[in-house]
């Protein structure tokens, strides 16, 4: 937790930085900005975060963990690909479930699979907004050139995991 | 698909509390009462509690994501975007889609119509592609709004790792493909 708040904190002040010496937008603006981008967040990150830990204590463990535990390996991600194409819905939905599934057992080359998958694959986001607005050839072949992604996240999720020791 | 159930809001709603924010409201409280049924009133305290605290931790992060936000859509606007890669291709086509792609913010409802732009003002498909899975897996707003502060930092760090090459590589495979594929009218 502490990473991330360095993260973020480097990073912000970077961006000051480097926008202080810009004209427009000033800082006040771009707060303005944030803060009306910020408002469905405030009411939307607690109730996923409410949801999120009850769903943890209500996924089987056990059935998770061998599915998609650190064992699990090829096969896991090779599940975790399917269940994160099929899985719908934003962000919204998809991180606490994750983190519900995180905290069930599910391997990080498994988890980094799922999130993928997900997110290049995403049947629903395909069906509601990518089929209507580029059309069926387009989608078909970004689909097509996207197939291997998520597993191939995941296998290089394994090998760093390995290089690491 | 049923034509004529009952009628939802006729406009998608104020941006505080739409459809899918309500369906998770049920979903919450859905998983909730399950909790306390199934594993009693102690797991149902001791969730809250977690929900609770981590929120707490959150909150500062989603505060600092949402401003580094707000300051990388100032620093490139859509206008830029679409300048610098409408037309080109190759490799640093790919690049420069792989790098718009993650600075994009906001949800499908931004990046499609910014595709379609792309497309229509002379971008080659590859570059369309790389921008998409850019878009989904590299887009440094989700990632810090949502992944950060649910996944943590190490998680999120070591995604985006091995996420970087992969929109290259679908570009690439596209290009493969429409070789294949060039016989068919376009």
């Amino acid at each position: 937790m502490i990473s991330a708040y360095l993260t973020l904190g480097i990073l912000l002040l970077a961006l000051m930085g480097w926008r202080h010496r810009q004209a427009e937008p000033g800082h006040r603006e771009i707060a303005v900005r944030g803060w009306r981008q910020m408002r469905p967040l405030l009411v939307r990150i607690p109730i996923a975060l409410l949801a999120g830990s009850f769903l943890a204590m209500l996924i089987p463990r056990e059935l998770v963990a061998g599915l998609l535990g650190e064992a699990s390996g090829m096969q896991g991600i090779l599940i975790a690909t399917v269940l994160g194409a099929i899985m719908p819905g934003g962000p919204m939905i998809t991180f606490p479930i994750a983190l519900a599934l995180i905290g069930a057992g599910t391997g990080m080359a498994q988890m980094v699979t799922l999130i993928t998958a997900w997110s290049v694959l995403a049947l629903h986001r395909v069906i509601a907004f990518e089929l209507p607005a580029l059309g069926w050839r387009l989608t078909g072949i970004r689909l097509l050139a996207c197939l291997i992604l998520a597993p191939l996240a995941g296998i290089l999720t394994l090998l760093l995991a390995g290089l690491r020791g | 698909m049923a034509h004529d159930s009952e009628h939802e809001k006729p406009r998608p709603g104020p941006p505080l509390l739409d459809g899918s924010t309500l369906f998770f409201v049920l979903l919450a409280l859905a998983a909730g009462l399950a909790v306390l049924i199934v594993r009693g009133p102690e797991a149902f305290q001791s969730a809250l509690g977690d929900g609770l605290g981590l929120l707490i931790l959150i909150l500062p992060i989603v505060v600092a994501a949402v401003l580094v936000g707000a300051y990388v859509q100032a620093m490139v606007p859509r206008e830029a975007m679409e300048r610098w890669l409408g037309g080109r291709s190759g490799l640093r086509g790919l690049l420069l889609a792989t790098a718009a792609g993650s600075l994009t913010p906001g949800g499908p409802f931004a990046a499609f119509p910014l595709v379609l732009a792309l497309y229509r003002s002379g971008a080659a498909i590859p570059v369309c592609v790389s921008y998409l899975t850019s878009w989904s897996v590299l887009g440094i707003n989700r990632a810090l709004v949502w992944e950060l502060p649910l996944l943590g930092a190490e998680f999120t760090l070591t995604r985006l790792l091995v996420s970087l090459p992969l929109p290259v590589i679908a570009g690439l495979l596209t290009w493969a493909l429409m070789g294949r594929l060039r016989e068919r009218p376009a």
